[in-house]
């Protein structure tokens, strides 16, 4: 009945223009949205992917990189499974403000959240942040990294693969501490949208 | 479609099934994009759900959610508005039965999104906000009233709701269909719908918003929200709004101005709005922490000017609201008294206090007056304890001439019951004392007994006032009439023996003090002339009128010879000032004029309480013979300071002495009779009642 086995929400987040939507685009409608405006609030995608044959659902919000979206982001930080951390490796700016994101999320997100770092428009030629820079960044916080191009699909499908895979690994892992796990065992009534629960 | 219906209506229990098996059959329609016949499903889905009220809904429900969240996962907007459609529809039907397990976070995730729509289209983009706020308000209306259900006033989902309503307020419209109309309509329904522990999670993201979308200034939307919020809360949680305001206030202690003044702008609407008491017990919190901003923006003294002026509008902003402590109850008003006069550089111990400036003197002040202006006596002993009032006499000995006014008025506004306080306004003596209108009651054993504890602290206070010598007219004017109010509201048997004690001390004060210049002499003199005149009126005993007479006839005679006396003190001074201005000679004229009216009211006024006292009392006596010398002693400094006076004002070439001739003048008789030919015929109210042969020369 049920078409997934699990559902995860990621959440996009970073500085404005970094190309946030853009990615999430690239990867749930496989194009590069050109002259994309900037995010107002939240945007949402969907898109389920196989993992080990299995089917695996991603909520995708992606957020307004503006300043003055910022509360109601951090909002929907709060329940992500996982995070993807943009910065454009173009611009040094959107680099610098990473560890004030970071600090976001210490202070939104949920502790088991996984989070990755991601430089995106690698496809530009001005590059300004090389990539051991972003790399060791990443290690010190503890962040899985990666290089995309939303514009020329580079890395895009294997970071959301690699969420949803990660995502699954940990959910099959802690599936019995997961909150919901058999509180309805009849009558096909499963709670909606909550963490990796969606049995049949 | 009508099959359905009746068979579902006739055998409910097959309703989980039905419930299933649409939406399998909508899971494969939205999977092949057939799009109208999603239309259909959904149809069938909504009819069954409205038309089934039976147990069993509760499991049809949760395959009706699932196509609903189905469809909201799509891009299609058409879609995202049919199933925001159903949901509304879903949340306008009462269950009966609770459902212990729903959640509702994607939905608010959603809907919360989709009143963000950015879509390029905009008659597209208003279509799937419009949908997002029906839906947020469905969501609202479906939970709010459930405690089984998710609390949808978790800070989790009060954080994308609010701001998703606010957003849409921006631009506002008149329009019913405009999203702003509607997120205005959810907004309040949502805070009308908030119960005591949830205010902070609605209110907070309120803030928030209009820190991040810099909204404060200038502040128009933020007093509309908080207008909108204050006016659709339950009134006894106004409160809270308040305090979460202050608590903001604390967290811009740093931030520019103009934010703050906007914030505190906002309070004060707020404030206003809600109604009287329920800004609650946290009440002294609020003055606190509006004191302490008070102080802080005071302290930091800006170079920049702008800032500084900034900064001003601020305090003003501030007192403005901490003058709005009148929706309170009477008892609080003291309270916030005492805790604003606490905050007075004279009761802290607290040595950066000393530096404070007097402007924010004068500004806590102010506030203090306002306050009191709303409080309304019944007795003494409520409206003054001691803890009150004897910082508030205190303060009447402030350095600041002008400040002292304030605190007079203060104190007038407490003790005047009867709206006396302006009638005894100009100091004046009237022949009759009922064309003044007094209303006089008479004084209850309580307040007597108040009196008798707390009546001396007043007279010392009034005394020592009168000694100062920064006084001006203004001052002297309020002391009259805080004494007449006295007189007036206290105007007991012994207490006006004490009040009479009182006026025979100034006046023995200004006979033997030299520090005194020679114009705050003749000043008081005329106030206690005019004061005892009030309280020899109050007096009702018949042997006084006997007394009156006999101060006419004794002042006819001294004004007679004091005539002489003037002539020759005029021709000294009229030598002297002759090259001055004209309206020069002729105001000291008619002022010396009057101080000897004045002198001469004193004397008698003296000899009328002396014998009342013996009437009264029948103890201490004074003797004739040393109210002869005090008399004496008067005309001897009377005669002699001002020649030195004039002579050597008019020799420093200041119109110091110019300037306060005429505000005694002014004080004393009305601004007509500034002219010598008006005094003769127009001293209507001050002398001519009582003695209207006194000005025929």
């Amino acid at each position: 009945m049920e078409d997934y086995k699990y559902l995860f929400k990621v959440v996009l987040i970073g500085n404005a223009g970094v190309g946030k939507t853009c990615l999430v685009r690239r990867f749930t409608e496989g194009l590069f949205p050109p002259g994309q405006g900037a995010t107002i609030g939240v945007d949402f995608m969907i898109k389920t992917v196989e993992v080990d044959g299995e089917k695996v659902k991603l909520q995708i919000w992606d957020t307004a990189g503006q300043e003055r979206f910022r509360a109601i982001t951090q909002a929907y930080y709060r329940a992500a499974h996982a995070l993807i951390v943009v910065y454009d490796v173009c611009c040094q700016n959107s680099f610098e403000s990473l560890p004030q994101w970071l600090n976001e999320i210490e202070l939104y997100a949920g502790t088991q959240v996984l989070t990755f770092l991601v430089g995106n428009k690698i496809d530009k030629h001005a590059k300004e942040i090389p990539t051991h820079i972003g790399e060791q960044f990443s290690q010190r916080h503890d962040m899985t990294f990666l290089e995309t191009s939303a514009k020329q699909s580079d890395n895009v499908e294997k970071l959301f693969m690699d969420i949803a895979k990660g995502l699954t690994k940990k959910a099959k892992e802690n599936l019995l501490d997961t909150e919901d796990k058999t509180e309805f065992p009849t009558g096909g009534s499963t709670p909606i949208s909550t963490f990796s629960c969606c049995r049949i | 479609m009508d099959k359905l219906t009746f068979y579902a209506l006739s055998s409910p229990e097959k309703l989980d099934r039905i419930g299933q098996y649409l939406e399998q059959r909508l899971n494969k329609e939205v999977k092949w994009r057939r799009v109208e016949f999603v239309f259909i499903a959904m149809d069938a889905l909504d009819q069954l759900l409205v038309s089934c009220h039976a147990q069993s809904l509760n499991l049809f429900v949760e395959s009706f959610l699932k196509m609903v969240q189905k469809l909201l996962e799509c891009e299609e907007p058409e879609l995202q508005i049919l199933a925001t459609a159903s949901f509304v529809k879903f949340a306008n039907i009462e269950e009966d039965t609770p459902s212990y397990h729903r959640r509702y976070d994607f939905f608010v995730s959603k809907f919360s999104s989709m009143s963000h729509s950015g879509l390029q289209k905009q008659e597209t983009r208003t279509k799937i906000r419009r949908a997002g706020l029906h839906g947020l308000q469905g969501l609202v209306r479906k939970t709010v009233s459930d405690d089984l259900q998710v609390n949808i006033w978790d800070p989790v989902h009060m954080d994308k709701i609010v701001p998703s309503l606010l957003f849409n307020m921006h631009d506002p419209s008149l329009y019913e269909e405009h999203p702003s109309f509607i997120a205005e309509t959810v907004f309040r329904d949502l805070i009308c719908r908030a119960s005591y522990g949830c205010i902070k999670s609605v209110v907070k993201p309120v803030l928030i918003h209009m820190d991040n979308h810099s909204l404060w200034v200038p502040n128009q939307f933020a007093v509309k929200c908080f207008k909108i919020i204050m006016y659709s809360v339950q009134a006894q949680y106004g409160y809270i709004v308040i305090s979460s305001l202050l608590d903001h206030l604390d967290e811009h202690v740093k931030t520019d101005p103009s934010i703050k003044s906007s914030i505190v702008s906002v309070l004060f609407q707020a404030v206003l709005i809600s109604a009287g008491g329920s800004i609650g017990p946290s009440v002294l919190e609020v003055f606190n922490i509006l004191l302490r901003h008070l102080r802080i923006s005071v302290d930091n003294k800006s170079q920049n000017t702008e800032l500084r002026n900034k900064e001003i509008e601020f305090e003003d902003e501030v007192i403005n609201t901490i003058a709005f402590a009148n929706n309170l109850p009477d008892y609080q008003k003291i309270e916030i008294m005492m805790f604003v006069m606490g905050k007075f550089p004279q009761f802290s111990s607290d040595e950066d206090t000393c530096a404070m400036d007097t402007q924010l003197q004068m500004n806590l002040l102010r506030t203090l007056l306002k306050v009191a202006t709303k409080y309304e006596t019944v007795t003494f002993s409520n409206a003054f304890p001691p803890e009150f009032l004897h910082p508030l006499l205190r303060m009447s000995l402030l350095d600041d001439s002008l400040m002292r006014v304030t605190v007079q008025n203060i104190l007038q506004t407490l003790i005047d019951r009867h709206d006396n306080t302006q009638k005894l306004k100009p100091v004046r003596i009237p022949g009759d004392i009922s064309k003044l209108n007094l209303t006089i009651e008479k004084s209850s054993r309580q307040d007597i007994l108040f009196m008798k504890k707390s009546g001396m602290q007043f007279y010392w206070h009034i005394y020592e006032n009168m000694q100062m010598t920064s006084n001006r007219v203004d001052n002297f004017e309020a002391l009259y009439c805080t004494m007449c109010l006295l007189a007036v509201e206290l105007g007991d048997g012994e207490i006006l023996i004490e009040l009479f004690r009182l006026a025979l001390d100034i006046q023995q004060m200004i006979v033997t003090s030299a520090g005194l210049p020679l114009t705050h002499k003749c000043a008081i003199h005329g106030l206690i002339a005019a004061y005892m005149n009030l309280l020899t009126h109050l007096t009702d005993i018949p042997s006084l009128a006997e007394y009156i007479s006999q101060v006419i006839e004794l002042r006819r005679e001294q004004y007679l010879f004091d005539q002489n006396k003037i002539a020759e003190c005029f021709s000294n001074s009229g030598h002297d000032t002759i090259r001055l201005s004209s309206s020069f000679i002729q105001k000291p004229y008619s002022a010396d004029h009057d101080f000897n009216v004045r002198e001469k009211q004193k004397y008698n006024e003296e000899i009328t309480v002396e014998s009342l006292k013996q009437m009264l009392a029948e103890d201490n006596i004074v003797n004739k013979e040393l109210e002869d010398k005090k008399r004496l002693e008067i005309l001897e400094t009377f005669r002699s300071a001002p020649f030195e006076e004039i002579v050597a004002r008019s020799e420093a070439k200041s119109n110091h002495f110019h300037n306060k001739l005429n505000e005694i003048l002014d004080m004393v008789v009305d601004p007509v009779e500034a002219s010598e030919d008006d005094v003769n015929n127009a001293t209507v109210p001050v002398y001519q009642m009582t003695y209207p042969d006194l000005f025929v020369y």
